[in-house]
C-alpha cells in the first residue's frame, strides 16, 4: 500500500463522487444537477457521478481522480456507511489517501428513498447533504490506528459451574487461567444441592468429573478462599491483585476477566410463615435436609412458588424454581433414593430407582409425557391412588414456568405421579398457618372459584435466586454496571450476553441472571469464546476515534470518569485526566460533560461538527 | 493442522459462531442455504424485551461476518457430503448457481423491475410477491440478486428449437408483449406462423397436462406476434456493425429465413436465391390458408427482410445458376432447398389419371391454380401434408377420405389437424394400406386396400403395421391424393460434389452443418427429410452460428452441446407451491361457423385476443421458477448477470463444524380448531411480524385479509402446536409468551384503539426483564391476558373470528377482529437429512441432540460437531447467540488440541 501523503497541512483538495445507485438515487434526485452544484462548492477540485460509484469502475474512477487532481479528501455521496464506508475507505488508502480524509453522505437511505414523491425537494435536500459534508471534510485530519499488546493469560472470578467450564474452556485454548474462588472448594452454589433437574444421579456426582478436569489442569491457576483486592488497567492489561483469607496478595497480569460469581437464594424473611414452623423451609434447604438425610416423616408436601418473586420482594421471575419444584416433587413421589427413609414395614419402599428403569419403561414413560396431561394407557395401574411413594404433593403456582422440551416432559411426568398444580393469582396468595403445631395452606381455588384448606407436613418456599451481596463491590472494582435488581448488566440484552460494556471483561451464570445448569454452562463457554478473542490475537486494535484531553485545560475535576460507560478515562498521576485509548470507544460522554471543553473527540471535532452545522443552515 | 471452522448456518446463532472465530484468527466457512444470511431474525419486527428493531440490531452483524477477512460466506449453498473426522473433515458444499456474479451485483435491483414472473414471497410469509430475480429482503447480506432457478421448465426442454417457451408466457402474462416477441425472434424468427402450424411438443411437456390441460402456449405465441404486429410496434433491429462478408442462402423456407435473419442482424450481407415466387417454402406452398392466412405468413416474412436481406425468387441453383457460382461470389452458402419431392406409393396404377401428390396438390392449391380433383378422394397418409390435403380437397367440394396404415393413434400430425379434419367430415380408413389403383380407360376408379394389424414397435417406435392375409377391400374413388411423405430434390442442385445420404439427402456434420464442400452448409428438410417447421428454424439458427464463427476466422468446431439443467418436474412445482395447483380451464380458440369451414379457406382457428391470452397465461405455473426470458441480463448496469452460470462443488477442509441451522414455523392449517386458511383473518405469528413491519407486505400496517380494515380488537392465542402431544410437539417452543406480549404491545403502538387479549396456558416471561415486560404490557399497553385454552370460529358475515373459551369451567366466546396464532417452531424441515450426513443424532422431536445436555450443551455425539441455536432445542435469541458462541469455544479447542499453531 502506498505510503498515505501527508494532506495534514496541504490545502484541501476534495473529490466528490454522487452515485445513482441506478434507480435508486438516480431516479428520484437529478444526480447531475447535484454534481454540477457540488463542483461549485469551496475547495472542491473535482465532482463527478457514477451509475454505481461501488461498482468496479465506480472504485476506479476514485482512485484514478485521486491522482489525477491530487485529490487530499473524498467524499462520496451514496448510500449507507454501514455496508459501504470501509470499502471506500480502502479505496482512498489504495490511491493514498488517509482514510479518515473521507467523507460519506447518505442521499439513498436518508433522501431519495424517503422523498420518493418529491423529486425537486430530493434533489434539493441530496445538494444540502452533500455540502455538509464537504464542509465537514474541509476540516478532517488524518489519524492513525494503534495497537495494544494485550497479556495472554485470563482471570475467571468465581469456582461454580460457570466459573469452572469457562476457565477450562480457556485453559483447553491454551491460555493459563487464575481461577479465584471465595470459598475454601469449588463447586459454588451446586455442590450444596441434593439433585438436579433431569438425572438422576446427585448434585455432587455430576460436577465431580468438572471439578477433576479443572484439578488435573495444568494452565489453570486456583485461589480458594480468595477474593479480587484490586483491579488496575484495562483490556489485555490487568493489574489484579488477588487476596487470601489470612495470606499475603498475590499480584497477577492479565489480559481478560470473567466474572461468574453465582448468585444466592432469596431468604424469605416475613414471608409464607417461614420461620414459625421448623418445616416451612425454602427449597435451597430442602435440598440440604435431603443430602444430610434428614427429612421429616411426610405425608403431605406444598410447594409455593414464587416465594418473594415476581412483584413481592422482587420483580422478576427466577426461572428455574417452578423446574426445581417439579424436580423435587417427582423425587418425593419416586421417593428416589429412598428419601423419605421408609423403612420397609412402614409398607413404604416402592418403585424401583428411575436409573435402574428397563429401556421399556422409559419408552412407556416418554409415550406417557407426550400425551401430557395427565392422561394415562388405557388399563395401566394405580390410576386414582396418591403417588407411590404416598405423599400428596401439591404446587402452588402462578404460571409453571417449564420452558423448552426436558422441562414441558419433566412437567408432564409430574402430573401423572398425581402430583397437583394449583394456579393462584398474586392478588389472592395462599396463606401458611400453624394449628396445634399442624401446618395449614390457605388458597383460593381459582376454577371453583371458593377458599380450601389443605393441611400440611411441610411447605417448601420456592425463592428466587438474587445477586450476591458482594456483587457491588464487585461491579465497582471492575468498573462494570449492575443491573437493576442487582444482577451484573451484559452490553446488550439480545446480542451481546456475555460482555460487558467495557471491553475485556464478560460475564456468565447466574451472576447475569437466574440460569439453570445447562444455560449457565453455555454462557460460560460463551464468555470463554469472547474472553479469548484478545488473547489469541495478542493485541487489540485500539479506536482511532477517541477522546484527546488538553492538558492544559483539564483541572482534574473527574466527571469524564464518572461518565465514561467504558472505564476508559482515569486520573493520571499528576491528577488530571488521561485517556486509555485502548478502552475508548469515541462515544463523546467525556466530551459532552467536560466544564473546562478540554476534552475533543477526534474525527469529530467541535471544529468539523460546527462546519457541518453551518452548511446546513446556509442560504443557497 | 487445519486452521478453519465451517459453519453451518447463517442465523445469528452461524454469524454470533462465524464471528467469533473468525475474530480469533481461525478462517470460518460459513454456509448458508437461502440467498442471503440473517436467518430467522431477519424476519422479525422488533424484539423483546427492549423492542429492538430487529433488523436494525441485525445487519451489521451481518455485514460485519460477510466482510470479515477471515470469513468465506457461501451463500445459496448447501452441505453435500461429509468424510474424515474432527481436526480433518471433508466437506463437500454444493454451491448453488445463482446466475448472479455476486461481485459485480450491487443490489440496485433494476432487474426486478423487468423480470415478469412472480412468486411468492417467502421471507414476507407468501403475503406478497417477489420476482424470480431478487434479494430476499432489503437489507440482504451479500446484497447480490439471486435468479431463482431450479431448472429449466419441460416447455421449454421440449422445444426442438431451445425456445423459452416459458418465457414469452410469462413475458405476455406480465403484458410485455414486445419484449415476448423479441424473446421468440431470438429462436423463431415468425412467431405468428409458427404459433399457428407448430406441432408445439412444448405443449407436451407441460407441466399443467398432469393436472388439467396444458398451457396454449402456441396459440399464446401466434396471438403476441399478431398483437404486436397490429400494436405497429414490431420495428426492425437496427443493425449495429455492418460486416463486408456476405452469405447465399438458398431457399426462402424456416431455414433459409432463420439463418438469412440471424445472419443479417449480426450485419452481414445475405442474399436469398429463391425458386419459387413467394417466400416461406413449405409454409407458403404447404400449409393450406385456413391454417396459416398467407397475410400473416407475408408480414412476417416481410420484417425479416427488413434487416436488410436481398432475396431473389424464380431461380434455382442447378439451373439458373450454378453452386459454384455462388462459392466464387459469397463467403459462405446455405443450402435450405427443403424437401417438396412427394414420394410415391410404390404401388400399380399410380401412373393413372386422377392421382395427384400431396405436396403438388398443396403448391397448385396455394397458387389458387384450380385442381381438376373429382368427387371421391382417397388421401394416403397421417400426417400433417395428408390432413391438409383432404381438408383441402373437402373445401373444394369433394368427399374425402383418409386411408392411414396405423390407428389414429399413431398418426404423425398434429392433434388439432385431426380433430378438423374430423369436425369438417373427413372419412377416415385406419389400418387399411394400398395395394393397387384400379382405373378404366386411364382413370382410376377405385383403390385396392388390404387391412393391417399393429405388430412389434419399429425404429421410431410406433408399432410397425402387418398386412393381415387375405382382408384386401375396396374402395371407390376418381382422385388419390398420395402423401406419404417427401424428399429434397437434389438433382436440382446441379452439383456432383456434393456429398449425399442413402436417403437421398444431403451430408453434413450435424454438429455445424457443414457440407463436404468448405463454406457450404446445410439444413432444415433437405438435410433431415421432412420434419417440422420449428426442427428447420433450429437447423437455420445453427447454421447461421457457425457461418458466422467461418466469416469471424474462428475454428467451426461443434461446441459440445450441453442440455443437463434439471426439467422441473410436476412433483418439483408442487413442492415449491407445497401442495396442489388450482385447477383452471385452458382457454380455448373459437373457431369460425362449422359450414364455413367446409367451404372457405378462412382462417379456423382464431387467434386469442389480448383478454383470452392474459387470462391463458395466467395458467402457467411457472415451472423454472425462473422464465429463462433473458429480461434481466440487458437491464443490468454492471453486467453482473450470467446464464450460464453452473453449480459448483467446493471441498472444505474444516477442523471443527458448527451446526446452527434454525427452526422452521409449524403450518397450523392441519389443526382445524383454530380455522386458518379457513377464517381470513387468522394470521400465524410470523405472518403478524411481517404485517407489522414497515418494510413488510403491508408497509407496516395491520390489516384484515378480508376487508384491508385494521382489527381493533386483536386475540393471540398461545402454544398452537406446541405443548400439544397429538400434534407431536408436546414441548413448549420457549419463545412465544414473549413474542405474543411484544406483538400485542406493538399493535398498540401502531393503534392507539386496538385491544389485546392474550389466550395462554402458563405465561412463561422467565428470563432477564421478561416478567417487568409482561407488566408493562398489562399496565402500560393494555394488554389483557386470559388463562386458557382457546379454539377460534367465525362470524360469517362480518368474517370476525370466534375465539371459544373456558374460564372458571365456564365456556365462553368472545369476538374479535382478528386473531394471531402463536405456532409452534420445529426444526428445519432438511434437518434430518442433515443429520444423517452429519452423523448426528436427533431426539424424538427432530432437534439435534446434544451428548450431555447438562454440563456440555451443544457437544454433539460427533467429536468436532457443535450445535447452536434452535436446531438443538427452543432457545431465544441472546441463548442462541451465547450458544453461538459457546460452540465457537468448542471449536477453537479442538484447533488448539491438535497441534495447530
Amino acid at each position: 500500500m502506498p505510503e498515505n501523503t501527508n494532506t495534514e497541512k496541504e490545502k484541501p483538495r476534495i473529490g466528490v463522487f454522487i452515485c445513482h445507485c441506478g434507480s435508486n438515487i438516480g431516479g428520484f434526485v437529478d444526480v447531475k444537477a447535484v454534481t454540477e452544484y457540488a463542483s461549485t462548492l469551496p475547495d472542491v477540485a473535482y465532482a463527478t457521478d457514477n451509475l454505481y460509484t461501488c461498482a468496479e469502475d465506480g472504485l476506479n474512477n476514485i482512485k484514478e481522480s485521486i491522482k489525477e487532481h491530487n485529490l487530499n479528501r473524498v467524499v462520496v455521496s451514496s448510500c449507507t456507511p454501514r455496508t459501504h464506508a470501509p470499502l471506500f475507505q480502502r479505496t482512498c488508502e489504495a490511491a493514498g489517501v488517509n482514510k479518515y480524509m473521507f467523507t460519506f453522505v447518505n442521499i439513498r437511505e436518508h433522501c431519495s428513498w424517503v422523498h420518493m414523491k418529491q423529486k425537486e425537494k430530493a434533489t434539493q435536500k441530496a445538494k444540502d447533504l452533500v455540502r455538509m459534508g464537504v464542509a465537514r471534510a474541509r476540516f478532517l485530519e488524518p489519524q492513525e490506528e494503534t495497537k495494544v499488546d494485550v497479556t495472554p493469560v485470563a482471570l475467571v472470578v468465581g469456582g461454580g459451574v460457570s466459573g469452572m467450564t469457562a476457565a477450562l474452556s480457556l485453559a483447553n485454548m491454551g491460555f493459563p487461567v487464575h481461577l479465584v474462588e471465595k470459598e475454601k472448594a469449588l463447586g459454588g452454589f451446586v455442590k450444596n444441592l441434593h439433585g438436579l433437574m433431569m438425572t438422576t444421579k446427585s448434585a455432587n456426582e455430576t460436577i465431580k468429573p468438572l471439578i477433576d478436569k479443572v484439578d488435573a489442569h495444568k494452565n489453570i491457576t486456583q485461589h480458594l478462599s480468595s477474593h479480587l483486592a484490586s483491579v488496575e488497567g484495562f483490556i489485555g492489561n490487568y493489574d489484579v491483585s488477588i487476596g487470601g483469607d489470612g495470606a499475603e496478595a498475590k499480584d497477577v497480569k492479565v489480559g481478560t476477566i470473567i466474572v461468574a460469581t453465582g448468585a444466592v437464594p432469596l431468604v424469605p424473611e416475613g414471608l409464607f410463615g417461614y420461620k414459625e414452623h421448623p418445616n416451612i423451609i425454602t427449597s435451597t434447604e430442602f435440598e440440604e435436609l435431603c443430602n444430610k438425610k434428614e427429612l421429616p416423616k411426610l405425608k403431605s408436601v406444598a410447594f409455593i412458588q414464587c416465594a418473594g418473586a415476581r412483584g413481592q420482594k422482587v420483580s422478576y421471575c427466577s426461572r428455574i424454581c417452578c423446574n426445581v419444584a417439579i424436580k423435587s416433587a417427582i423425587s418425593i413421589a419416586e421417593n428416589r433414593d429412598n428419601m423419605l427413609g421408609v423403612t420397609e414395614e412402614e409398607g413404604g419402599v416402592v418403585e424401583e430407582p428411575v436409573a435402574e428403569k428397563k429401556a421399556e419403561d422409559e419408552g412407556l414413560d416418554r409415550r406417557r409425557r407426550r400425551r401430557g396431561r395427565g392422561r394415562r394407557e388405557e388399563g395401566e395401574a394405580g390410576e386414582e391412588s396418591a403417588p407411590s411413594s404416598g405423599v400428596d404433593i401439591t404446587v402452588f403456582n402462578r404460571d409453571v414456568m417449564a420452558y423448552g422440551v426436558e422441562n414441558e416432559l419433566e412437567f408432564n411426568k409430574a402430573r401423572e405421579k398425581r402430583v397437583k398444580f394449583i394456579r393462584y393469582v398474586p392478588d389472592n396468595l395462599p396463606k401458611v398457618s400453624v394449628k396445634d403445631g399442624k401446618l395449614e395452606v390457605e388458597y383460593f381455588h381459582e376454577t371453583l372459584k371458593m377458599e380450601r384448606t389443605m393441611p400440611v407436613d411441610m411447605v417448601i418456599l420456592s425463592t428466587p435466586l438474587v445477586a450476591q451481596p458482594d456483587a457491588a463491590t464487585l461491579s465497582q472494582l471492575l468498573k462494570v454496571p449492575l443491573g437493576q435488581e442487582g444482577f451484573f448488566q451484559e452490553a446488550h440484552v439480545k446480542l451481546r450476553p456475555v460482555d460487558f460494556a467495557t471491553d475485556g471483561v464478560y460475564v456468565c451464570g447466574t451472576c447475569r441472571g437466574p440460569a439453570d445448569i445447562a444455560e449457565a454452562v453455555y454462557q460460560a463457554a460463551a464468555a470463554a469464546s469472547r474472553a479469548a478473542i484478545p488473547l489469541a490475537n495478542g493485541f487489540v486494535q485500539a479506536e482511532a476515534l477517541t477522546s484527546r484531553v488538553d492538558e492544559t485545560k483539564c483541572t482534574g475535576c473527574g466527571t469524564c470518569v464518572e461518565v465514561c460507560p467504558y472505564g476508559a478515562l482515569r486520573k493520571s498521576e499528576e491528577g488530571i485526566s488521561e485517556v486509555i485509548a485502548a478502552a475508548c470507544k469515541g462515544c463523546g460522554c467525556c466530551g459532552a460533560t467536560c466544564p473546562e471543553g478540554a476534552i475533543t473527540m477526534t474525527h469529530y471535532t467541535d471544529l468539523q461538527l460546527l462546519a457541518e452545522a453551518k452548511a446546513a443552515l446556509e442560504e443557497v | 493442522m487445519k486452521r478453519s471452522v465451517m459453519v453451518i448456518g447463517g442465523g445469528i446463532s452461524g454469524i454470533q459462531a462465524a464471528l467469533d472465530l473468525a475474530e480469533k484468527g481461525i478462517k470460518v466457512d460459513l454456509v448458508e442455504k437461502l440467498p442471503s444470511i440473517g436467518g430467522r431474525m431477519a424476519q422479525l419486527d422488533k424484539t423483546f424485551p427492549t423492542n429492538d428493531c430487529s433488523i436494525c440490531i441485525l445487519a451489521p452483524k451481518m455485514a460485519d461476518c460477510y466482510s470479515h477477512p477471515n470469513v468465506n460466506v457461501m451463500t445459496y449453498s448447501e452441505v453435500k457430503d461429509i468424510s474424515g473426522k474432527a481436526g480433518d473433515f471433508k466437506v463437500d458444499v454444493l454451491k448453488k448457481a445463482r446466475f448472479v456474479d455476486e461481485e459485480k451485483c450491487t443490489g440496485c435491483g433494476d432487474c426486478f423491475k423487468v423480470c415478469p414472473v412472480s412468486l411468492p414471497n417467502e421471507f414476507d410469509m407468501d403475503m406478497r410477491e417477489r420476482p424470480a430475480i431478487y434479494v430476499p429482503f432489503l437489507q440482504s447480506v451479500p446484497r447480490a440478486a439471486t435468479i431463482d432457478r431450479a431448472g429449466v421448465a419441460p416447455c421449454s426442454n421440449k422445444c426442438p428449437a431451445g425456445l423459452s417457451a416459458q418465457g414469452y408466457v410469462a413475458l405476455i402474462r406480465a403484458e410485455k408483449f414486445k419484449e415476448a416477441v423479441n424473446l421468440i425472434r431470438k429462436t423463431v424468427p415468425l412467431p405468428s406462423v409458427c404459433g399457428r402450424i407448430c406441432h408445439h411438443p412444448c405443449e407436451e411437456g407441460c407441466n399443467r397436462t398432469e393436472v388439467d390441460d396444458p398451457v396454449a402456449i402456441a396459440g399464446l405465441k401466434a396471438f403476441v406476434g399478431d398483437y404486436v404486429r397490429q400494436q405497429g410496434e414490431d420495428v426492425p433491429t437496427p443493425i449495429e456493425e455492418e460486416r463486408k462478408e456476405k452469405v447465399a442462402v438458398v431457399g426462402a423456407g424456416p431455414a433459409g429465413l432463420a439463418a438469412a435473419y440471424r445472419l443479417a442482424l449480426k450485419g452481414f450481407k445475405v442474399k436469398i436465391i429463391e425458386a419459387t415466387s413467394k417466400p416461406g417454402g413449405m409454409l407458403w406452398w404447404g400449409i393450406p390458408d385456413y391454417r396459416l392466412p398467407k397475410d400473416v405468413l407475408t408480414a412476417e416474412v416481410d420484417y425479416l427482410l427488413a434487416h436488410g436481406i436481398d432475396i431473389e425468387y424464380g431461380k434455382t441453383v442447378g439451373k439458373d445458376l450454378t453452386l459454384e457460382d455462388l462459392k466464387k461470389e459469397y463467403d459462405a452458402v446455405f443450402l435450405a432447398i427443403g424437401a417438396h419431392e412427394s414420394l410415391k406409393l410404390g404401388v400399380p396404377g399410380e401412373d393413372l389419371e386422377g392421382v395427384v401428390h400431396g405436396v403438388d396438390f398443396l403448391h397448385r392449391a396455394a397458387d389458387k391454380e384450380t385442381v381438376a380433383i373429382g368427387k371421391k378422394v382417397a388421401v394416403i397418409g397421417g400426417g400433417n401434408a395428408a390432413m391438409d390435403a383432404a381438408r383441402t380437397a373437402l373445401r373444394m367440394g369433394s368427399d374425402v377420405t383418409v386411408i392411414y396404415r396405423r390407428t389414429k393413434d399413431e398418426m404423425p400430425a398434429i392433434g388439432a389437424e385431426i380433430k378438423g379434419a374430423e369436425e369438417e367430415g373427413v372419412k377416415f380408413e385406419f389400418l387399411a394400406s394400398p395395394v393397387k389403383i384400379q382405373g378404366k380407360d386411364g382413370k382410376i376408379t377405385a383403390i385396392e386396400c388390404i387391412r393391417m394389424k399393429l405388430g412389434e414397435p419399429d425404429q421410431s417406435g410406433r408399432p410397425r403395421p402387418v398386412p393381415v392375409e387375405g382382408s384386401e377391400f375396396t374402395v371407390d374413388v376418381d382422385t388419390i391424393i398420395p402423401a406419404v411423405s417427401q424428399a429434397p430434390n437434389l438433382d436440382a442442385l446441379g452439383s456432383k460434389d456434393l456429398a449425399v445420404t442413402k436417403w437421398k439427402t444431403l451430408e453434413v456434420n450435424p454438429g455445424n452443418l457443414s457440407t463436404n464442400i468448405p463454406g457450404v452448409f446445410a439444413g432444415g428438410d433437405a438435410v433431415s427429410g421432412p420434419a417440422s417447421a420449428v426442427e428447420a428454424f433450429a437447423a437455420g439458427n445453427k447454421a447461421a452460428r457457425y457461418i458466422e464463427k467461418l466469416l469471424n476466422g474462428e475454428s467451426i468446431e461443434p461446441e459440445p452441446e450441453e442440455k443437463d439443467e434439471h426439467v422441473i418436474t410436476l412433483d418439483d412445482v408442487k413442492a415449491r407451491m407445497e401442495g396442489e395447483i388450482t385447477k383452471s380451464e385452458r382457454v380455448l380458440r373459437q373457431h369460425i361457423p362449422d359450414d364455413k369451414r367446409r367451404t372457405s379457406f378462412e382462417e379456423v382457428e382464431k387467434v386469442f385476443t389480448k383478454e383470452e391470452a392474459l387470462k391463458e397465461a395466467a395458467r402457467c405455473v411457472s415451472c423454472g421458477p425462473c422464465s429463462q426470458c433473458e429480461a434481466c441480463a440487458p437491464a443490468c448496469g454492471p453486467n453482473a448477470i450470467d446464464y450460464n452460470m453452473k453449480d459448483q462443488v467446493v471441498t472444505l477442509n474444516p477442523a471443527a463444524i458448527v451446526v446452527a441451522t434454525g427452526f422452521d414455523v409449524w403450518d397450523p392449517t392441519s389443526a382445524s380448531e383454530y380455522g386458518y386458511k379457513k377464517y381470513p383473518n387468522v394470521y400465524t405469528a410470523m405472518e403478524y411480524e411481517r404485517m407489522i413491519n414497515a418494510a413488510g407486505p403491508t408497509g407496516g400496517h395491520i390489516v384484515r385479509r378480508s376487508d384491508g380494515e385494521h382489527p381493533k380488537k386483536l386475540a393471540f392465542i398461545q402454544c398452537v402446536g406446541s405443548r400439544n402431544p397429538q400434534v407431536g410437539h408436546p414441548y413448549c417452543c420457549a419463545v412465544c409468551c414473549m413474542h405474543a406480549t411484544k406483538e400485542a404491545m406493538l399493535a398498540r403502538e401502531h393503534y392507539e384503539d386496538i385491544n389485546s387479549t392474550i389466550f395462554y396456558k402458563d405465561m412463561r416471561a422467565c428470563a432477564k426483564g421478561f416478567n417487568e415486560y409482561v407488566e408493562r404490557a398489562k399496565s402500560d399497553y393494555g394488554v389483557s391476558y386470559i388463562n386458557s385454552d382457546a379454539t377460534v370460529q367465525e362470524n360469517a358475515e362480518t368474517h370476525n373470528p370466534i375465539v371459544v373459551f373456558d374460564v372458571g369451567g365456564k365456556q365462553q366466546s368472545k369476538e374479535f377482529d382478528a386473531v394471531v396464532l402463536a405456532t409452534t417452531l420445529v426444526p428445519r424441515k432438511d434437518t434430518v437429512e442433515l443429520a444423517k450426513k452429519l452423523g448426528l443424532k436427533l431426539t424424538e422431536f427432530g432437534f439435534f441432540e446434544s451428548s450431555d445436555s447438562i454440563l456440555d450443551f451443544g457437544r454433539s455425539g460427533v467429536p468436532g460437531i457443535y450445535l447452536a441455536g434452535y436446531c438443538a432445542g427452543p432457545a431465544d435469541i441472546p441463548e442462541s447467540v451465547a450458544q453461538g458462541s459457546s460452540a465457537a469455544a468448542k471449536a477453537a479447542e479442538i484447533l488448539a488440541n491438535s497441534g495447530g499453531g
